[in-house]
């Protein structure tokens, strides 16, 4: 049992950071806004040629043969860095493509070729493994050839042109496209028998972007109360802002360890999966929440303008919160699964 | 990033279940007195008598030896097992002990160690004062060096089982004019010497384990300092963070096991609409489900923990966030616990009794207090995890 991160674990994580800073930074993110595509192909085919759309892969595809601790700790630092792009989609795609036994479609998408978007289903939307209808919302559609929907009870990719005009409106967040779709009974192309083991590593992926989010909003605040000074001190000095980064840091550590915990025990198989997987996801979320929240009080006047970063963590949180399951999904789960072994 | 055990350990595991399923008390452990004393040594001796007292000590002083994640086990276990806390014997085996090792001179462990870890002493502890809670550097409790012994007059307070205990680990201001960290030193006082009274203090619970101890120029012989004489400063701070390390497993897995019951309980008591099952209220059902979601966090930040210690060697700070969730879950679980039981929840049942909603509500209020404030843990965190300015 060693629930920390090994050596070359972190050393994935600090390249992706790496690149992420060099090719999604929130400038670049700001620098898209207006362009239909938060990230630029240039930018895509970084990713993909660091090899960020296929950690989790096997060589095989073009993957880099590792699994589900590692893609966790790539999306913690996507959501650390609020970078944009159809990261979580094309990732779930390879592993839907692979599991659905299309190695071709799997290789293009490690490779960077092939984007997918994302669909929420909109209440009263219907999923089959045959059939999309009714109004979904889509992210991320541009240059996209396929859209995935993944639920607990299904995993489909369809292809992007069966699903008719999507008419975009403004996002809450400058580094997602949001628009809707009225679905009329468009065909899936691929589709998983058993879309539970992809449902759960949706749930830990986007978990982890909400640690991440958490992660950065407790660092920024606690550099802020480090170097402003008001009164003659450091902002920091004063419990009032002190304890609301110890706060921060509470939230962010329980949903980071609740998190690898997660990561771990889907990656083993153990039977309670879902309970732990779907506890990372609501301790994430509200990690997230109260910790973008409080770093903008933290950075009073200057937390509220557009042009600094933490309203970007504010904005992606709720997207996140809104991906796959929602909180009461997922505490209407808990309480009906068995408790953890 | 791996949760799973090795063959070892899990063979360890099933050692630690089977003996704790057939060695626990038989009886439920008395409410006050000097029968917890017995009830709580009894049961110390049992464990010392099979080899599986002080899992945490080192091999040296007759510890089990065990290692970090094999205590781990043992207090995952004895939580699941739902054994009583340790109780009368915690600042023994968790505190005064480990201090001791660190410590006091060859002869000083040899007397007192396996008096500890044999179930044959209880010791307390005599740290805060009036005028001394939180800022413990405040201290003013008087220890005069007069030839070979101190001489020592003051009083201090919140001393859980003074009533009951053999020895304390107490602080004293032995540097005449000193102040703050300086001139104080640690000893080893007899809790049976002449001038000490002890009287307990009530609490909101109903427990009476509680003590403020009063010296009125109670002599105890300066072979009893550990470490030198006014440094004792430092030898108090030598294992704050022993006990933050795996002691307070057990207590967390207790609690998940609380959370579960609550679930039970919540099947079986009318709601709040007075016909369903609790569990059927929305409230009350996301609440369930998010008290099962947040105790299984705090396992796993244990388990990181644990791990940052594995790899570093000694605990670090970041014990005090776990202390901190933990005392915030207990009280919101208590709350929780009375909003499903509605009037049922207004019956006083003992904490020590099955079943106690009331009794557990009451004494949650103790843990953002004890150990540290949750106010004193934030400051922690801020200035040792964190690095801000002080």
């Amino acid at each position: 049992m060693d629930l920390l991160p090994t050596a070359e674990q972190t050393e994935i994580a600090n390249a992706a950071t790496e690149l992420l800073s060099k090719e999604l930074s929130t400038a670049q993110l700001r620098a898209r806004i207006g362009e239909a595509d938060a990230v630029s192909p240039a930018a895509w085919q970084a990713c993909a040629g660091m090899g960020l759309l296929a950690l989790g892969l096997p060589s095989s595809v073009g993957g880099a043969d590792c699994g589900l601790p590692e893609e966790t700790l790539l999306f913690r630092e996507i959501g650390r860095h609020v970078a944009p792009g159809p990261f979580l989609a094309t990732v779930l795609a390879g592993h839907l493509a692979l599991a659905a036994g299309d190695e071709a479609l799997a290789g293009r998408l490690a490779a960077g070729s092939v984007r997918v978007a994302h669909l929420e289903p909109t209440p009263g939307a219907s999923v089959t493994a045959a059939t999309l209808e009714g109004r979904f919302q889509v992210r991320d559609w541009a240059g996209a050839e396929y859209a995935l929907v993944l639920g607990p009870q299904v995993a489909v990719l369809v292809e992007l042109s069966a699903l008719g005009p999507i008419t975009a409106y403004p996002s809450i967040d400058p580094g997602v496209r949001v628009g809707e779709v009225d679905v009329a009974g468009a065909p899936v192309a691929l589709a998983l028998a058993d879309p539970s083991e992809l449902y759960l590593r949706g749930l830990v992926l986007v978990s982890a972007q909400l640690v991440g989010i958490a992660l950065a909003a407790r660092d920024l605040s606690v550099e802020h109360a480090k170097n402003r000074q008001q009164f003659g001190k450091p902002i920091g000095v004063n419990q009032a802002i002190k304890h609301k980064c110890a706060e921060m840091a509470v939230a962010a550590e329980r949903a980071h360890s609740q998190l690898l915990f997660a990561a771990a025990t889907c990656a083993e198989g153990r039977a309670d999966s879902e309970f732990q997987a779907r506890a990372a996801k609501v301790i994430a979320f509200d990690a997230a929440r109260k910790n973008a929240a409080a770093t903008i009080q933290v950075h009073g006047g200057m937390g509220w303008t557009s042009e600094f970063d933490a309203h970007l963590l504010v904005e992606r949180a709720e997207f996140l919160e809104n991906t796959l399951s929602s909180r009461s999904d997922n505490l209407a789960a808990l309480i009906g699964l068995d408790a953890p072994q | 990033m791996d949760v799973g055990f090795t063959a070892e350990q899990r063979e360890f595991r099933e050692e630690v279940r089977t003996w704790l399923a057939e060695n626990r008390p038989k009886q439920t452990r008395p409410m006050e007195g000097l029968e917890t004393r017995d009830y709580d040594l009894a049961w110390q001796r049992t464990q010392f008598e099979a080899g599986w007292a002080g899992v945490s000590w080192p091999k040296e002083f007759g510890g089990r030896g065990a290692t970090l994640i094999e205590q781990l086990i043992w207090y995952e276990e004895y939580g699941r097992a739902d054994l009583p806390s340790v109780d009368s014997c915690f600042v023994g085996l968790n505190h005064a002990g480990p201090t001791l090792m660190a410590r006091a001179s060859e002869e000083q462990k040899a007397f007192h160690l396996p008096k500890i870890l044999a179930g044959d002493v209880i010791w307390c502890q005599g740290f805060s004062e009036p005028g001394a809670g939180s800022d413990l550097a405040a201290l003013s409790a008087r220890g005069e060096i007069d030839g070979d012994e101190i001489v020592v007059t003051g009083q201090k307070i919140w001393t859980s089982f003074a009533n009951t205990a053999d020895w304390q680990e107490l602080l004293v201001r032995t540097a005449p004019g000193s102040s703050r960290h300086q001139g104080i030193s640690w000893v080893i006082c007899d809790m049976k010497s002449p001038g000490i009274e002890i009287r307990p203090i009530k609490t909101m619970d109903g427990g009476a384990e509680f003590c403020e101890v009063f010296y009125d120029e109670v002599r105890i012989p300066l072979a009893n300092v550990v470490g030198e004489v006014d440094k004792g400063w430092d030898v108090a701070m030598s294992t704050l963070s022993f006990e933050r390390g795996t002691a307070f497993t057990a207590g967390q897995v207790r609690l998940a096991h609380v959370v579960e019951r609550l679930v039970d309980a919540a099947r079986t008591v009318v709601g709040p609409d007075g016909k369903r099952p609790a569990i059927k209220d929305d409230e009350i059902s996301r609440r369930l489900a998010l008290a099962r979601a947040e105790v299984a966090s705090m396992r796993a930040m244990t388990y990181a923990n644990i791990c940052r210690t594995l790899r570093t060697g000694s605990p670090g700070p970041e014990g005090s966030i776990v202390k901190l969730y933990y005392s915030e879950l207990q009280q919101e679980v208590a709350r929780l616990a009375m909003d499903i039981l509605g009037l049922d929840g207004l019956k006083f049942v003992s904490r020590w009794l099955p079943n106690s909603w009331s009794g557990y509500f009451l004494f949650a209020f103790s843990q953002s207090i004890g150990g540290g404030t949750s106010e004193i843990q934030r400051n922690i965190i801020g200035d040792r995890v964190l690095g801000l300015p002080r």
